[in-house]
């Protein structure tokens, strides 16, 4: 449940809203957004910290303000409009989500408190080469030694990790058949190395190799209790978390779009003239108000803990995937020519909305789970009801 | 975004339920037997079950309660009307509750009200609707059907078209040219006409489902009081427009969509391919599972849209006409696939079995020719109430500013 009513709710978006846009322009951005720039600028940090952004959703008695997923997503809806460099996604709803579910009071008390003051950033290194989209496929292993545990793995690209503070790894403990854990590895440990990359959106990322020694302090919680069904409620937050990111991305390309048809002329009239083009206009408002309207019955759903909200998180995960699309290729094909350019924002859009798509699974992978498990007023009859002969009126 | 909440309201649930047993214990056997096998009703039908509604209150639930109406939330008439499809009721008859009335109670004046609301509230008036002419479709203002005045009457000439159910009509309510010396919107106004007027003719036009509910309306001098117009002369246009928006808002029944995957799901079970029913086949699950995200989001754009009315006091444009182009399209997905599944089985396309007393016998599955006459008939679902063209030009202007 979250306590934010929508008064409240109405002034973090104004915050938001004001303070991205005034001081994270995009021509910042395109400085800060290079290889070598500084894209977890500790300045904007701090800022996204003083301004309450980062303990949105922590509870009171932790540092934050308890407001719940649906507040986490005008946060990440506003990162994803103004196409936000540093790693929220990371720290505020998979680093603080994994501490909340699976850490002891005491690690609770210590670490929620730093990340909504902004001392602390987080990655979620759970994906592995191998897994695909798969949630529960890990071969990390964590081995007890003497007072911690031996890591042993290798973890996929996973945005942000190259600034994290803390890293948090999913891992077998004992045997490859082990229990799930979760640790949280200091990013600085010896025998943790990082292979940086840039992502499709340029933003920052790393594989991650483990073959390090870390106190047994790093676990969250108990050592002998599964994390499988966390991490798996876990990745649906963080799904809808990035549904709600491409929501915005999507409007600002779907806005931006529509200013620059009503200004380019081509035939001696403004292109938003032309009624094949205001037709495609209309089309991606619709995907964008699509995709806006499940995603927030998704998050009512996760935020009122309704036995539906998986399915409805995945179902609005294909129409996100599928309006961020539409809504990304259509933007540049009616920029035209100049919407190729690296100088304007459109290209920027469509590459932060390529990389929502795919994040935590994409629209092919959930209509496939979603087809393995349709409900019973669309599911086919049972084994028991199809040996019966047809029926003949 | 995401900033007002969109949650259902639990407080319909006793509602619900009393929905629920009204039909289980009211809904006539004949008349649920035939709605089972989609057989067309008689109007005999329709009526019996609608004066049952009428006597409850529910058939204009959403009225206001001064006009005699329930005062319900456009959330209650949702319930409403999703109850109903479950349990297998005739569909509500739109022209009278949802399109003249309300026409009637905003804009008509007292004796008019007195004269015509309690009639159809109580079904004991079906209307028509005469907005379409062979030459205004979509350009519906550019219409010809002319009324002249002589003295205290109107004299009407004209014809109008794409009738539904003017066949069974005591009423129809019409677009007439009244001034063709001013621009085509600021000329129209708006009669109610008695349809045993005479110099009225009605001829059927037959569907592409071969069925009969489509006419023609001929107007031949037919005389009308001038008491009989809607609030001011040539001040039609007004009118026309608030009823379409109505009318827009009614184009979306998800009762009705689940009642045709009912249908799909048991073609599924029956239709084979190389001796497996469909219903094991991956690219069917598949296809159930997009028009399930489909539906779900279509879902979601009505909660989203009724979250906006209730802050506001109107649904947003977008959101309106968002979901009668997303509603019908979804529609025409669901039984396109229908047509995909029933394929393999010829198609046959028995329509006859859909009259009542047919005793012939299917040929393959039993739902196949109700499936396929509302395959043929909501082909038509993009093209009324605006076609789906005309939606986007409305949201360009109006809500995009293009």
């Amino acid at each position: 449940m979250t306590s934010f009513s929508a008064d409240e709710r109405q002034l973090l978006d104004e915050s938001l809203q004001n303070f991205l846009s005034e001081k994270y322009g995009f021509e910042r951005w395109q400085q800060r957004s290079g290889p070598s720039g500084d894209q977890y600028g500790s300045n904007e940090w701090r800022q996204f910290a003083d301004l309450g952004w980062l303990g949105v959703a922590i509870p009171e008695e932790f540092g934050g303000t308890g407001g719940g997923l649906t507040e986490l997503a005008i946060v990440m809806a506003a990162a994803g409009r103004h196409m936000v460099l540093e790693g929220l996604l990371g720290t505020v709803v998979l680093g603080a989500g994994a501490i909340e579910l699976a850490g002891t009071q005491a690690q609770k008390g210590d670490l929620l408190p730093k990340i909504a003051a902004g001392e602390l950033r987080l990655a979620f290194c759970h994906s592995e080469q191998d897994a695909g989209y798969a949630r529960d496929y890990v071969t990390t292993i964590a081995r007890p030694v003497d007072g911690g545990y031996a890591l042993e793995g290798r973890k996929a690209f996973t945005l942000g990790a190259q600034a994290a503070d803390l890293l948090v790894v999913s891992a077998r403990v004992g045997a490859a058949d082990g229990p799930v854990g979760l640790f949280l590895v200091p990013r600085e440990t010896d025998g943790v190395s990082l292979n940086i990359a840039p992502a499709l959106d340029a933003r920052l990322g790393a594989e991650v190799r483990l073959s390090a020694r870390v106190p047994g302090s790093t676990l969250l919680g108990r050592a002998d209790v599964d994390r499988t069904a966390s991490i798996d409620h876990l990745i649906d937050r963080a799904a809808i978390a990035v549904c709600a990111e491409a929501c915005g991305a999507m409007a600002e390309a779907t806005q931006n779009t529509i200013e620059y048809l009503k200004v380019r002329e081509q035939f001696g009239q403004p292109l938003a003239k032309f009624q094949v083009l205001q037709h495609r206009l209309v089309d991606m408002s619709l995907a964008c108000e699509e995709a806006r309207a499940i995603v927030h019955a998704a998050l009512e759903a996760l935020d009122v803990g309704a036995a539906s909200a998986q399915r409805t998180v995945w179902q609005a995960k294909v129409q996100t995937a599928q309006s961020a699309r539409f809504v990304g290729t259509q933007s540049l094909q009616l920029h035209g020519g100049i919407g190729m350019t690296d100088e304007l924002k459109a290209g920027h859009l469509y590459k932060r909305l390529c990389v929502c798509e795919a994040m935590f699974g994409d629209a092919d992978w959930y209509l496939k789970k979603l087809s393995q498990t349709l409900p019973e007023h669309i599911r086919a009859r049972t084994q028991d009801d199809r040996m019966k002969p047809p029926e003949v009126a | 975004m995401f900033i007002r909440s969109v949650g259902s309201d639990n407080r319909l649930n006793a509602f619900r339920e009393e929905v629920r047993q009204f039909c289980r214990e009211k809904i006539p056997a004949e008349i649920r037997r035939k709605q089972e096998k989609s057989q067309h009703l008689d109007k005999a039908e329709y009526d019996a079950w609608l004066k049952l509604l009428g006597e409850k209150g529910w058939l204009t639930g959403k009225w206001p309660k001064e006009y005699g109406g329930l005062g319900w939330e456009p959330e209650q008439f949702l319930v409403f009307e999703e109850e109903l499809g479950k349990a297998g009721a005739p569909p509500l008859i739109n022209f009278g509750i949802n399109l003249a009335g309300p026409v009637i109670f905003t804009f008509g004046n007292d004796e008019q009200k007195k004269k015509y609301l309690a009639d159809i509230a109580k079904n004991n008036t079906w209307w028509c609707q005469g907005y379409s002419e062979p030459g205004a479709g979509s350009d519906l203002a550019s219409l010809k059907s002319r009324a002249v005045r002589d003295g205290d009457h109107y004299v009407v000439n004209g014809q109008k078209t794409w009738t539904s159910w003017a066949h069974w009509a005591d009423m129809i309510f019409v677009l007439v040219r009244t001034d063709a010396t001013v621009k085509k919107q600021a000329g129209i106004s708006f009669l109610l006409i008695d349809m045993n007027t005479p110099g009225i003719t009605v001829r059927p036009i037959i569907g592409i489902t071969r069925h009969h509910h489509l006419n023609e309306v001929f107007f031949d001098n037919v005389r009308v009081p001038v008491e009989n117009r809607i609030g001011e002369e040539n001040q039609g246009w007004t009118y026309a427009k608030f009823l379409l928006a109505n009318e827009r808002l009614h184009s979306l029944s998800f009762a009705k969509f689940e009642a045709y995957l009912a249908k799909i799901r048991k073609a599924l079970d029956v239709v084979k391919d190389g001796g497996r029913p469909l219903s094991e086949d991956p690219t069917y699950r598949r296809k159930l599972a997009e028009l399930d995200v489909r539906m779900a989001t279509a879902k979601a754009l009505m909660a989203d849209q009724l979250a906006a009315a209730r802050t506001t006091g109107s649904p947003p444009m977008m959101g309106a006409a968002a979901l009668k182009l997303r509603g019908t399209e979804l529609q025409q997905s669901i039984l396109q696939m229908g047509l995909e599944v029933l394929g393999r089985n010829g198609p046959v396309y028995q329509d006859l079995a859909l009259e009542q007393n047919w005793d012939g016998e299917f040929v393959g599955p039993d739902v196949s020719a109700g499936l396929i006459y509302e395959h043929l008939y909501r082909r038509a679902a993009t093209i009324y109430s605006g076609s789906n063209e005309v939606q986007r030009n409305i949201i360009a202007k109006g809500a995009l500013g293009l």
